[in-house]
């Protein structure tokens, strides 16, 4: 029963023009999107590796300096892309790409792809994501809109039930066959991108088992979807009717959805800008220790407290240069004000992002686009995670320089000068994305809202298809 | 047969609970938009009075010292921190340079939420190359806002299709399509009248919500008589747009069913894909270079002029003997090697700059050259312009903050140079910034959207001319 | 008023009508019987100029059905098979918003005058036909041929569907409009109802006018034999 209902869609599906059109349109639309990708993930890694080189040949190359001059003159930290960013551009193109790390200050990462660009780029981009999360719900809204209601519109329906079928019999049956062609083109695309990102050279982070997570989810998606149109067309009379209320469902989730709740996000957790940020920060570290400053109230305790310390009445008899030591001190203290005001950036982040998830319940959108960009780690959490990696290599920087700074001069030496080849013993900077075990261990509540979905339009459906 | 029609269908639109649905959905979507779009006028609104108060308030404290300094009297302030000190109160005394928002700014959110409102160029601090960018969640920038702009670019269409994509399907598969046709009338004509019979009633609608939200929400539509009609031409021309498709579809095409789904396809081809696809074209034949590699270039640049910094202030003053005339002391600090070293550098590294914006302008007009291919991407560009948020506006405002912040820097060399102190004197001198807004009339593009859906009403008459209403009738 | 020459429609290999020689005149009304497929409704929608002719011509008032489709729809009233009316208008807003396109302005009294003679009952005037009967529907539609004083007259299986009662006052009501003067061509499968309301009768058959009778030189019996007799008929070719 389920699979002659199976067989008989299918014929019917792909005996139709529409479906053949629309089939080859999103196949014709993702080849370019992949392809388009692919040139600019191949463009943006080689960029990518010659600053990173270049980079660090300035910092080697600094000739004998001052550490703190070096300090100053600083370095620069450059996001990767990564593999599946191919799939999933998320975020991206509207964070920033690289984060000079200096003394004294902690940077935003600078240079999105978005500000270079003109208003048309926000319309979207032709990437295989627009396609994943738009394009085949929209795919499965055009092939099952009439899968229920042409069986009432021929009056078929009179004469199956006649027939004595079971109801949800026929509809597994039509249920597979409106999946299983989308099922097809999901998995072949998710093949074609593992078999492209193979190839592709340096692809270090690149693993299997995250483009299987993330073709599930977006399995998910779609059986979601699938249900959604199914119930649509048994409870709606006519072909048209279903059609329109099912795509204004996708609007609805798709389009409405996530830009109200951007609104909703903003208007309860608002950002600060970025002066008022600047501000709060400047006057939390004006009211502690400046490291250039010997007169300030907080130097001076703290010159009391060494002195006492080494039992000494004079800073030049300290073993180690105190402006070092001063300076090492006072980028502690700004360390500690800039990890507050991130910190509270970061609640806002977090409460944005309750906000979104608490808006799920209007859009299965909303949850995959988040676990699908976390997985790619083109998400917003992987870039704070960047920013704090670079920050966390920034203290470490200025604690090396600093340090080297202290042990290797005498008090008010400032005019000393480190060797040349001393910059080359700072460590590179690396980076390491999260895990794709934590990364879901942290997208634990999209993924259970995602699988609510599933559960609720699968009951819908059954539901529904009882009083058919 | 116009008036029956006229007649007719109203009643019947009266009588199907459509016509209130669609009020309820416009007046809501249009509600949300505005209110979103006033909050965020709003909060830039206030952010820049008080980034201005502040100034008021740090310059009121700065000519009360520069006062006691003149009367030679003690001032708590460390040596360095003194406003006597030009570089003090370039550096710490800055001028707010703010763009404020237009009358319509509500209307689109545009690349408001990319970039900052209010910079404040300094003499010493502030990085070599502005960053005009704005602290935002790029989650929010992903999914956009809910903005009256997406109303009318994205939703409006939708609700026309819904409006319009069955007027004449429906009156086949209901049947009263042969009796009609057995009239003395031609079916074209008929299906014109109809749909503009609706476009009249659902204009007169979203025109009405359109301005009654606004006023409800003190939006003060009339404040800009000029500015407002321009709005309600581009909305009008742009349903009218989405009529003249459904026109042709309503006459090509068969069943309900797949009117539907080829209005739906042309929304999607004209909304989503031609504008990604335009952007996508625009950014591969006018690449911007890589800002990575950019990057690496500055460096090499900083670290030489750091390098020969006292080589750099010795050909600075060689180019600048006024300084020398005017300055008996000729005592020379820091200051003066850094200042001489960085604007040297900024001279450097303006071809570098350059570079990007010669490419955002060749991408913008390509975008120009090509928006008519999309009327969605002409009006959201119209609006956005019309809201002073275009590409175009925040480009103009970094061009007058980048030429304010020269002329500020170039405002305290005399007295750096001079070895001059700064005096009460000098402060009502100091260069003040005002925004200057660049045209936002956007009437251009209405004739030409008008014009393309005549041409496209004018394709349906002429194209389905041999075409009887009998062929229409023998689809079903 | 209705006159056919040779008409001819082919669709493809398929002959739908094959060489039509028809004429009806004022107060005549013409059955035409047959089964699925004999042409029937090719021939009608023919005369409205729904389809074009392959061959010959079909003339409404003398004037060219093909050249002038706008004028003669002037003079004609069509009832097609399942006469649908809008629903969420009244019978009289239907007929008001009908004759209305047809260039007609009739007054509110006449429009229900009109309503009255085509039998509609007073009470269902001013309700909305989303509940009106396939009879109701229809006689509505013959007030849509009284309000535009129509010459002619085509309806399409117009009894199928309704009961004995409703086809009985149809039958009266046709008589009506014959005695006005209007010419009537109707194409139906009822023997018994073509036999009680035309003036002349044609039997078709695979796109062919087979028989022709008056309908006063022939008995209902007679006609049966005579229906039975040429749809039993093997054609050679086939």
């Amino acid at each position: 029963m389920i699979g002659k209902t199976f067989i008989k869609e299918t014929k019917e599906l792909f005996r139709e023009g529409r479906v053949r059109i629309s089939l080859f349109i999103v196949l014709a639309l993702l080849g370019v999107a992949v392809w388009i990708s692919t040139r600019q993930y191949e463009a943006v890694n080689d960029q990518y590796a010659a600053a990173k080189t270049t980079e660090r040949s300035v910092w080697d190359g600094q000739g004998e300096k001052n550490p703190h001059s070096a300090a100053h003159y600083g370095t620069y930290a450059f996001k990767p892309k990564y593999p599946l960013s191919l799939v999933d551009q998320g975020v991206d193109k509207y964070a920033g790409t690289s984060i000079f790390l200096e003394a004294h200050n902690r940077n935003d990462a600078q240079f999105s792809a978005a500000a270079d660009q003109t208003g048309l780029a926000r319309f979207g981009d032709l990437t295989p994501d627009f396609i994943l999360l738009f394009i085949i719900p929209l795919l499965i809204i055009l092939l099952g809109y009439n899968s229920l209601t042409k069986e009432r519109e021929m009056g078929t329906l009179a004469l199956l039930k006649s027939q004595g079928i079971s109801f949800w019999k026929m509809i597994l049956g039509k249920w597979t066959a409106l999946f299983l062609p989308i099922l097809v083109i999901t998995v072949t695309l998710f093949l074609i991108a593992g078999v492209v990102l193979s190839r592709i050279e340096d692809f270090g982070v690149f693993n299997w088992d995250a483009l299987l997570a993330m073709c599930l989810i977006y399995i998910m998606y779609y059986a979601v979807f699938t249900n959604l149109v199914l119930i649509v067309s048994a409870l709606t009379r006519k072909s048209g009717v279903s059609l329109v209320i099912a795509l204004s469902m996708w609007i609805a989730a798709c389009l409405a959805a996530p830009k109200m709740a951007t609104n909703v996000a903003n208007n309860q957790h608002p950002y600060p800008t970025a002066q008022e940020f600047a501000a709060s920060i400047l006057e939390d570290k004006e009211n502690g220790l400046d490291g250039h400053n010997p007169w300030s109230e907080e130097s001076k305790k703290l010159e009391q407290d060494v002195l006492a310390k080494y039992g000494v009445d004079s800073l030049h008899q300290l073993p180690f240069n105190f402006d070092g030591y001063r300076m090492q001190k006072g980028e502690e203290h700004a360390a500690e004000v800039y990890f507050k005001h991130y910190k509270l950036l970061k609640d806002q982040y977090e409460r944005q992002s309750e906000v979104y998830q608490g808006l799920a319940v209007l859009s299965p959108y909303l949850p995959t686009r988040f676990m699908s960009m976390a997985v790619a780690h083109t998400d917003y959490g992987t870039h704070w995670d960047f920013s704090d990696a670079a920050e966390k290599y920034r203290i470490a920087t200025q604690k090396f320089l600093n340090e080297h700074f202290a042990e290797n001069s005498g008090y008010g030496e400032w005019g000393w000068q480190a060797d040349a080849d001393f910059w080359q013993q700072l460590p590179a900077f690396e980076y390491e994305p999260t895990s794709l075990k934590s990364t879901i261990r942290e997208q634990k509540a999209n993924l259970s809202i995602l699988g609510i979905w599933l559960l609720l339009s699968f009951s819908g459906l059954l539901l529904t298809v009882k009083r058919f | 047969m116009l008036r029956p029609n006229f007649k007719y269908e109203l009643k019947q639109l009266l009588r199907s609970n459509w016509l209130w649905l669609l009020c309820i959905i416009l007046i809501s979507l249009f509600s949300f938009a505005t209110y979103n779009g006033l909050k965020k006028v709003e909060a830039r609104e206030a952010l820049i009075a008080s980034a201005k108060a502040k100034t008021q308030e740090n310059d009121t404290k700065m000519l009360k010292t520069l006062d006691s300094l003149e009367q030679g009297l003690e001032v708590h302030l460390k040596p360095w921190d003194l406003p006597s000190d030009p570089i003090v109160v370039g550096s710490d005394h800055p001028r707010v340079a703010a763009m404020p928002a237009a009358d319509f700014t509500f209307l689109a959110t545009g690349q408001s939420d990319l970039f900052a409102h209010y910079k404040k160029p300094k003499v010493y601090g502030g990085g070599i190359i502005e960053d005009f960018t704005e602290m935002t969640s790029p989650v929010q920038l992903l999914f956009g806002s809910f903005d009256l702009a997406f109303v009318i670019v994205f939703l409006l269409p939708l609700l026309i299709i819904a409006f319009s994509y069955n007027v004449l399907s429906a009156e086949r598969e209901s049947g009263t399509l042969r009796l009609l046709a057995a009239q003395p009338i031609g079916i074209r004509t008929w299906v014109l009248q109809k749909l503009l019979i609706r476009f009249f009633w659902l204009s007169v609608l979203v025109l009405v919500s359109l301005i009654g939200v606004l006023l409800v929400f003190k939006a003060d539509p009339f404040t800009n008589i000029s500015g407002l009609l321009g709005l309600l031409g581009l909305v009008l021309v742009y349903m009218l747009f989405w009529f003249a498709l459904a026109f042709l579809v309503n006459l090509w095409v068969g069943s309900s069913a797949k009117n539907a789904v080829a209005m739906l396809g042309l929304w999607i081809g004209f909304v989503l894909l031609v504008p990604s696809m335009l952007n996508q074209l625009g950014t591969t034949i006018y690449p911007m270079p890589s800002r990575t590699l950019m990057i690496n270039e500055l460096r090499a640049r900083q670290a030489d002029a750091t390098e020969r910094q006292d080589e750099i202030l010795d050909n600075y003053l060689r180019d600048h003997p006024e300084y020398a005339v005017n300055d008996t002391t000729e005592t020379r600090n820091f200051w003066h090697g850094y200042m001489a070293s960085q604007n040297l550098l900024r001279d450097e590294i303006k071809p570098v700059t350059d570079r990007y914006n010669a490419q955002l302008k060749k991408q913008q007009r390509w975008v120009n050259r090509f928006k008519w291919l999309s009327p969605a991407v002409t009006i959201q560009e119209s609006l956005n312009k019309l809201a002073g948020t275009a590409t175009s506006d925040y480009e103009n405002y970094r061009e007058q903050v980048l030429a304010f912040s020269e002329e500020w820097r170039a405002h305290f060399m005399p007295f750096l140079y001079n070895n001059q102190k700064f005096a009460k004197a000098d402060y009502p001198d100091l260069p003040r910034f005002e925004y200057q807004k660049q045209d936002q009339s956007q009437m251009a593009s209405i004739p030409m959207l008008l014009l393309i859906s005549l041409v496209l009403f004018g394709l349906g008459f002429l194209a389905s001319r041999n075409m009887k209403s009998g062929g229409i009738l023998n689809q079903a | 008023m209705i006159t056919t020459n040779d008409l001819t429609k082919k669709y493809g290999g398929h002959i739908a009508l094959d060489n039509l020689n028809l004429n009806v005149k004022e107060g005549e009304i013409y059955c035409l019987l047959g089964a699925n497929g004999a042409g029937k409704t090719t021939t009608i929608n023919l005369l409205l100029g729904f389809i074009e002719p392959t061959s010959g011509s079909a003339f409404i008032n003398q004037l060219n059905v093909h050249e002038n489709p706008k004028a003669t729809k002037q003079f004609l009233a069509y009832i097609p098979e399942n006469l649908m009316l809008y629903p969420s208008l009244t019978a009289v807003e239907n007929l008001d918003y009908f004759s209305g396109i047809a260039g007609k302005k009739p007054t509110t009294t006449a429009l229900k005058g009109f309503l009255e003679d085509a039998g509609l009952q007073p009470e269902a005037y001013d309700k909305r036909t989303s509940t009106f009967s396939k009879g109701m529907r229809q006689k509505v539609g013959i007030a849509i041929a009284l309000a535009k004083d129509a010459k002619v007259l085509l309806l399409d299986e117009p009894t199928s569907g309704l009961d004995p009662k409703a086809s009985n006052e149809f039958g009266n009501l046709l008589q009506k409009l014959r005695k006005k003067g209007v010419a009537t061509l109707m194409a139906t499968h009822d023997l018994f109802r073509a036999k009680e309301v035309a003036t002349h009768i044609g039997i078709m058959k695979g796109g062919q006018l087979k028989q022709q009778f008056m309908a006063d030189d022939i008995s209902l019996s007679q006609l049966e034999k005579a229906y039975l007799n040429t749809m039993d008929y093997k054609e050679t070719v086939s």
